[in-house]
C-alpha cells in the first residue's frame, strides 16, 4: 500500500467503512509509516475539532412556530365509506362485512398505535418546552408569592386570561410563572414542584390545534391525552376555548393526581 | 427545479403529509445549520430553510416512506440555496472545490505537516477560528464537509449534492485538506 492510497483511507478508517482485510493492510501501512502517522493525527483531531468544537446554530424559535404554522396538521383518518369499486355480482354481500370489519380494524388502532396520532405533535411540544425552561438560567418570570400573585401577573401580557382553578399545596407548591410559546401561540407557564422535580403546566388557546382523538383518558371532568415522551410524562387536554399541558419526570400517577387537582371536578 | 425532488416517488396519499410534516419539523435545527453555513447569514438561512420546506410541503406527495427524509430535505435546501444564491458562485472566493489542483491534495505532503505544529494546533483550536475556516471554503466543500458531519453516508451526499460517489470522496478529501491548510494559516 502507498501513501496516497493509505491517505484516500482514512476517512473511511474513520468511519467505520472499512472491511477488515484493508483496514487491517492500512494499520500495518500506518504502523511503519511517519507521515502516514501523522496524517492520521491530524485527519481524527481536525474530526474531533469539527464534531465538538464547530458551532452548531439552532433554528430559531420563531422560525420553527412559523414552519409548524405552515405546514397543515394530519388530515382527519380516511372514511370509512368510500365507495366499494368491486363489479361482481355479490358486491353488496362483501360491503356490509368490509365495513365492519374497517370500523372494527380503525377502533382497535389506538391500542396498537396509542402514540401514532395527531395529538403527538402538542406532545412533542410540550416536552420541548418544559426542557427549554428546565435549562433557562433563569426559567421564571415571575417567583410564587401563591396563585393569587403569579396570575394578575399574566393581566395584559396575554391576549386570553388563564384559567388555573390549582392554586398550590404542600404536594405541588406553586413556583411562579412566565411567559412561554406553544407551537404558534403564546402560552401561560406555570411552575409546580412535587419534591425536587419541576412540573411544567402551559395554558393556551386550543383553537386551530391537532387534538388527539384517539384513546382519551378520564381525570375528573376532561378528557386526557396521557402519555410518555422521551422519559417525561405528559398529560394534555382541552376545556373550552383553553388548551392545558402538563409536563414532567415525576410519575404518572403524580402527574395525574396534579390534573385531577387543576381540572373541574365532574 | 427539475429533478430536486426525485430522492422520493410520486403515488402517497395526502393523509400522509400531515405526519411527514411533524417528522420533516424535527429536522429544523439540522437544516438551519446547513443554511447557516451555506448563506453565512442568520436571515438569510432563516428565509432558505422557510423556503426549503415551502417547497418540501409542495413535492410531499413525492417522498417515498421509508427513504432517508433528512437527505430528501438537504438536497432540496441546497438546491433551493443553488437557484437563490447562484450569484456567489461567480464569486473567486467561494469557487468551485473542484478548480483545485488534484495534485494539491494527493502531493507528498509538506514539511508542516510532519511537525507536531499541527497537531497541536488542531488541539488547540477554538470554535470560532473552525467556524471562519469553514466559511471560507468553497459552497462545495462546506456542502460535503458538514452533509459528512451529519453523518450521511457518501451515498447519501451524492444524492444531495447530485454527483458521482466517487466524486464525493475525492471532493470531501479536498475540502477536509483544505480546512486543515486554513486552520494551518491561522496558527501562524
Amino acid at each position: 500500500m502507498t501513501c496516497d492510497e493509505a491517505r484516500a483511507l482514512l476517512l473511511d478508517a474513520q468511519r467505520g467503512r472499512l472491511p477488515a482485510e484493508e483496514r487491517e493492510a492500512l494499520r500495518g501501512h500506518v504502523a511503519g509509516c511517519d507521515a502516514c502517522t501523522h496524517e492520521e493525527a491530524a485527519d481524527t483531531l481536525l474530526s474531533e475539532a469539527l464534531e465538538h468544537r464547530l458551532p452548531s446554530h439552532a433554528a430559531p424559535l420563531a422560525l420553527k412556530r412559523r414552519l409548524a404554522a405552515a405546514w397543515p396538521a394530519e388530515p382527519p383518518a380516511a372514511s370509512v365509506d368510500e365507495p366499494a369499486r368491486s363489479r361482481g355480482w355479490n358486491w353488496r354481500r362483501l360491503l356490509v362485512p368490509a365495513l365492519a370489519m374497517a370500523v372494527l380494524v380503525l377502533a382497535a388502532l389506538p391500542l396498537y398505535y396509542p402514540g401514532s396520532d395527531r395529538g403527538q405533535v402538542m406532545v412533542t411540544e410540550a416536552v420541548n418546552d418544559h426542557l427549554r425552561l428546565l435549562s433557562s438560567q433563569h426559567p421564571l418570570d415571575i417567583e410564587s408569592g401563591g396563585m393569587h400573585q403569579v396570575k394578575p401577573w399574566f393581566e395584559g401580557r396575554l391576549d386570553f386570561a388563564p384559567v388555573v382553578r390549582f392554586l398550590g399545596d404542600d404536594d405541588f407548591p406553586l413556583r411562579g410563572g412566565a411567559i412561554g410559546y406553544y407551537l404558534d401561540r403564546k402560552a401561560a407557564v406555570f411552575v409546580f414542584h412535587r419534591r425536587l422535580h419541576a412540573i411544567t403546566l402551559l395554558v393556551f388557546q386550543a383553537d386551530g390545534l391537532p387534538w388527539s382523538r384517539r384513546g382519551l383518558e378520564t381525570i375528573g371532568a376532561v378528557r386526557a391525552q396521557v402519555t410518555a415522551s422521551r422519559g417525561f410524562n405528559a398529560i394534555v387536554w382541552r376545556e373550552g376555548e383553553l388548551g392545558y399541558a402538563l409536563v414532567s419526570d415525576v410519575d404518572m400517577p403524580e402527574l395525574r393526581q396534579l390534573v385531577g387537582r387543576l381540572a373541574p371536578t365532574s | 427545479m427539475n429533478g430536486v425532488y426525485d430522492l422520493g416517488m410520486a403515488g402517497e396519499p395526502r393523509a400522509q403529509v400531515g405526519a411527514l410534516g411533524r417528522e420533516a419539523l424535527a429536522y429544523a435545527d439540522t437544516l438551519y445549520n446547513l443554511a447557516r453555513y451555506l448563506t453565512r447569514s442568520p436571515t438569510d438561512a432563516e428565509d432558505l430553510v422557510q423556503e426549503t420546506y415551502a417547497r418540501a410541503l409542495s413535492a410531499a406527495h413525492q417522498f417515498t416512506p421509508g427513504t432517508n427524509l433528512k437527505a430528501w430535505l438537504f438536497r432540496i435546501l441546497r438546491n433551493t440555496f443553488l437557484s437563490q444564491y447562484r450569484h456567489e458562485r461567480h464569486n473567486p472566493t467561494v469557487g468551485g472545490l473542484d478548480t483545485v489542483a488534484p495534485a494539491a491534495a494527493s502531493a507528498e505532503p509538506a514539511q508542516w505537516l510532519l511537525g507536531d505544529v499541527e497537531l497541536d494546533r488542531l488541539r488547540k483550536v477554538v470554535g470560532e477560528e473552525i467556524e471562519r475556516a469553514l466559511a471560507s471554503l468553497s459552497e462545495e466543500a462546506r456542502t460535503v464537509i458538514l452533509l459528512d458531519l451529519e453523518g450521511l453516508t457518501e451515498v447519501e451526499v451524492a444524492q444531495v449534492v447530485g454527483c458521482a460517489v466517487g466524486t464525493v470522496k475525492s471532493r470531501l478529501a479536498r475540502a477536509r485538506a483544505a480546512l486543515r491548510e486554513k486552520l494551518r494559516d491561522y496558527a501562524r
